[in-house]
């Protein structure tokens, strides 16, 4: 991080007046285009993944977020509907055309209720996250916008933020050995653009800006679609009341429509060294002493039976 | 890993536009403090308005007091879907050396604990020994470590920062200060310094207690289902582990040295590792019954094989010498000690190679977010008190915290002269 004044010793950059800013990602209007994947490996100059068909025929070719995938766009083909909901269509499927003429297949998917969503995943820039605790090198920051950020230069690949993630986010490039996620464009933001992904989003589904306006549109945008009969909208990682928050709020949140599982995402999530450490430690340090006593204690006895 | 997966291929271009490979890219601009050209200020350029205003139905009804949050709980709390589609998270990264690592600081740290015990009960040669064994065991750690590295050169960065909340970073400063302690240790008792030796042994031992069991905590502090859910457990059967094998590498070193059979010390270790065992083997066993769902990854595959081989081991191991009589006495307590050791290694792997198959356990992994995985869920306190992230105030400019915003910049620098180093040529 050169050029920023980020204190060495420090794991945050500090500056005045710097307000929290983040992504809102509205699913309800991803139309699945992948520009967003291809802006992001563009601008932080990112390795291509290669083009082959993943997980049993999907046209998700990415998978998953990786270090070299910041941006990814989740297909969640659900194609088998629930079984009365099988029953009702297939009780309303057209009969089956004579020879010469082809059934029209898109209106009879959706006869059947098949649906097919698309999520464009990122780094969430978790409030309390679980990359940025473990980290033993300080490479991971919290930035002056409050996103985390790693400074490629100081991380040694130790792999410590992987399993520490609860969203499978950060991931340690086999090849170059660094940890890579989401910088939230940190550098474009320095020169006052919006972040690659945003800008590429040619329905908006990605939007930047101040947390607190996001967060205000978004819940506009649920009030909207519930009030269109959309009762299933909902925001993942934002307005929450504090006792569900996902990870104390994630600066890059959600509007989804099914559960989060479909997605790929979990109900509930928290830093998991905030969760775990202080219970951990206790009964760990407490084990190591009392290995020590009881060493001595063994040793005591023998010496004296042995006298 | 086939042409054109560059995701996975060796022949992969990861050349910068800018810069070199690991380095800041080398930009300056054309003009000092000019802004881009067309960006406005506050990013200006970013207005979802473009699209979404205000004036558009896009997001035209303001919601009800309560009502998102009331549809968030709903979707998150209500029923989980049948399938999971995963990945939900990432599998850990670690390799053989990371284990192998956990068992040698484990060895390193029950030798400790058995050189204090000796020189509590006054046997000063077998606590030298003891010391000496500290120390051979935990040399070869830090070699295992850095080779674990995605850029093992940058190696000293582990020691750029002082991070309590960090069990890594916290385990690189005690492997250092353990190590320092063990050599200045092994040193004065070659001086003939006998207290000297004494004091840094009980330090070394107290510096044990924490490197033979924050391992634990290491894997107790991810999301991986099964570590996390063993949080107490885990510090603790690693306790054991350490204890048994260090007492086992201690009590073998001891016999190859020529100690009696009946010798207090020899009693003692014997004692000490079978007790260390049979406590591992009861922490195991309560553990995996409270699992629940999260233990199922332990019934299948590589480590359902790794963890029958330590149990079988260490069992062997139990009973061997109860069932020995006469001469075969002496032998058959060697073997029960390398058999320890041979299934402590086991145990080590079992748990890593096991915590990968848990984190590839998309269903685990969500019944987990849930509150849903094991046994005793209900006794986790849902509502802890949660500290944001690593948020500390600016250090001040003069004093304490100069020499600490000096020390990390020069270990970060060096750590980079270190790999431009190791590096070149390549």
């Amino acid at each position: 991080m050169t050029g920023t004044n980020a204190a060495p010793t420090e794991l945050a950059i500090h500056r005045g007046g710097a307000r929290r800013m983040g992504f809102f990602t509205d699913t309800s209007v991803c139309i699945g285009c992948k520009a967003c994947e291809v802006a992001c490996k563009q601008w932080n100059d990112l390795p291509a993944d290669g083009s082959q068909f993943k997980k049993g025929g999907s046209y998700d070719h990415t998978g998953d977020l990786s270090a070299s995938t910041w941006r990814h766009v989740r297909f969640v083909e659900l194609l088998e509907p629930s079984p009365p909901l099988q029953q009702e269509a297939i009780s309303a499927l057209p009969a089956i055309p004579p020879a010469g003429e082809l059934p029209d297949l898109v209106a009879m998917a959706e006869g059947v209720g098949s649906k097919w969503l698309f999520m464009s995943d990122v780094c969430k820039h978790c409030t309390n996250a679980g990359c940025l605790d473990a980290c033993p090198t300080g490479a991971l920051i919290r930035t002056e916008h409050q996103t985390v950020v790693l400074q490629a230069d100081v991380c040694n690949g130790c792999g410590y933020c992987v399993p520490a993630c609860p969203f499978g986010v950060v991931d340690r490039d086999p090849i170059d050995g660094r940890a890579g996620k989401c910088t939230l464009c940190y550098d474009r933001l320095e020169d006052g653009l919006e972040p690659a992904c945003a800008k590429a989003c040619p329905t908006d589904s990605i939007q930047f800006g101040p947390y607190e306006e996001l967060v205000a549109q978004a819940e506009r945008r649920v009030a909207e679609l519930h009030g269109r009969g959309i009762d299933g909208a909902y925001l993942y990682g934002a307005a929450d009341e504090p006792e569900h928050e996902l990870a104390g709020g994630l600066g890059a949140f959600f509007l989804l429509t099914e559960p989060p599982e479909r997605y790929g995402l979990p109900a509930e999530a928290e830093s998991p060294i905030q969760e775990n450490l202080l219970a951990a430690t206790a009964a760990a340090v407490g084990a190591g002493l009392l290995a020590a006593a009881g060493a001595a204690l063994s040793f005591t006895i023998a010496r004296r039976r042995g006298r | 890993m086939s042409e054109g997966n560059d995701h996975d291929s060796a022949s992969r271009d990861d050349t910068p536009a800018l810069g070199t490979r690991g380095g800041p890219a080398p930009w300056e601009r054309a003009v000092e403090d000019s802004g881009v050209a067309l960006a406005k200020p506050a990013w200006g350029d970013a207005g979802w308005s473009y699209i979404f205003g205000a004036d558009t139905s896009y997001a035209g009804t303001e919601p009800q007091p309560g009502e998102v949050a009331a549809a968030n709980r709903a979707m998150r709390s209500g029923a989980m879907p049948e399938s999971v589609q995963g990945p939900v998270m990432h599998a850990p990264v670690w390799t053989w050396e990371v284990p192998l690592y956990f068992w040698l600081g484990g060895i390193a740290s029950g030798a400790a604990f058995a050189a204090l015990a000796a020189d509590i009960a006054g046997d000063v040669e077998s606590a030298a020994l003891a010391r000496k064994v500290a120390l051979g065991a935990v040399l070869p750690a830090p070699v295992l470590l850095i080779a674990d590295l995605g850029r093992p050169a940058r190696f000293l960065n582990m020691l750029r920062i002082f991070k309590p909340r960090s069990p890594m970073n916290m385990g690189a400063w005690c492997l250092a200060a353990f190590s320092s302690a063990g050599a200045g240790a092994v040193a004065a008792d070659l001086l003939g310094a006998r207290r000297t030796g004494r004091r840094l042994g009980v330090a070394q031992a107290l510096l044990g207690s924490y490197l033979g069991s924050y391992t634990g905590v290491l894997l107790a502090t991810t999301a991986v289902p099964l570590w996390a859910r063993s949080r107490v457990f885990l510090g603790p059967i690693f306790v054991a582990t350490a204890t048994a094998t260090g007492a086992a590498a201690t009590r073998l070193t001891l016999a190859a040295a020529g100690q009696p059979e009946d010798h207090p010390t020899h009693v003692a270790l014997a004692r000490l590792e079978a007790g260390a065992i049979l406590a591992e083997l009861t922490l195991s066993t309560v553990n995996e019954r409270r699992l629940g769902r999260a233990g199922e990854v332990l019934s299948r595959g590589t480590p359902r094989r790794l963890f029958r081989a330590a149990k079988g081991l260490v069992g062997v191991g139990l009973v061997l010498p109860l069932v020995a009589r006469g001469r075969s006495r002496r032998p058959a307590q060697n073997v029960a000690s390398v058999l320890y050791l041979a299934g402590g290694l086991a145990f080590r792997f079992a748990w890593v190679e096991a915590g990968k198959a848990s984190a590839r356990d998309d269903e685990a992994v969500a019944l987990m977010a849930r509150g849903r995985l094991t046994a005793d869920e209900r006794l986790r306190a849902h509502t802890e008190r949660r500290v944001l992230s690593e948020d500390r105030p600016p250090l001040a400019v003069g004093g304490p915290a100069k020499t600490l915003r000096a020390w990390s910049a020069t270990v970060g620098r060096a750590s980079l002269l270190i790999e431009r180093l190791v590096t070149r040529g390549r």
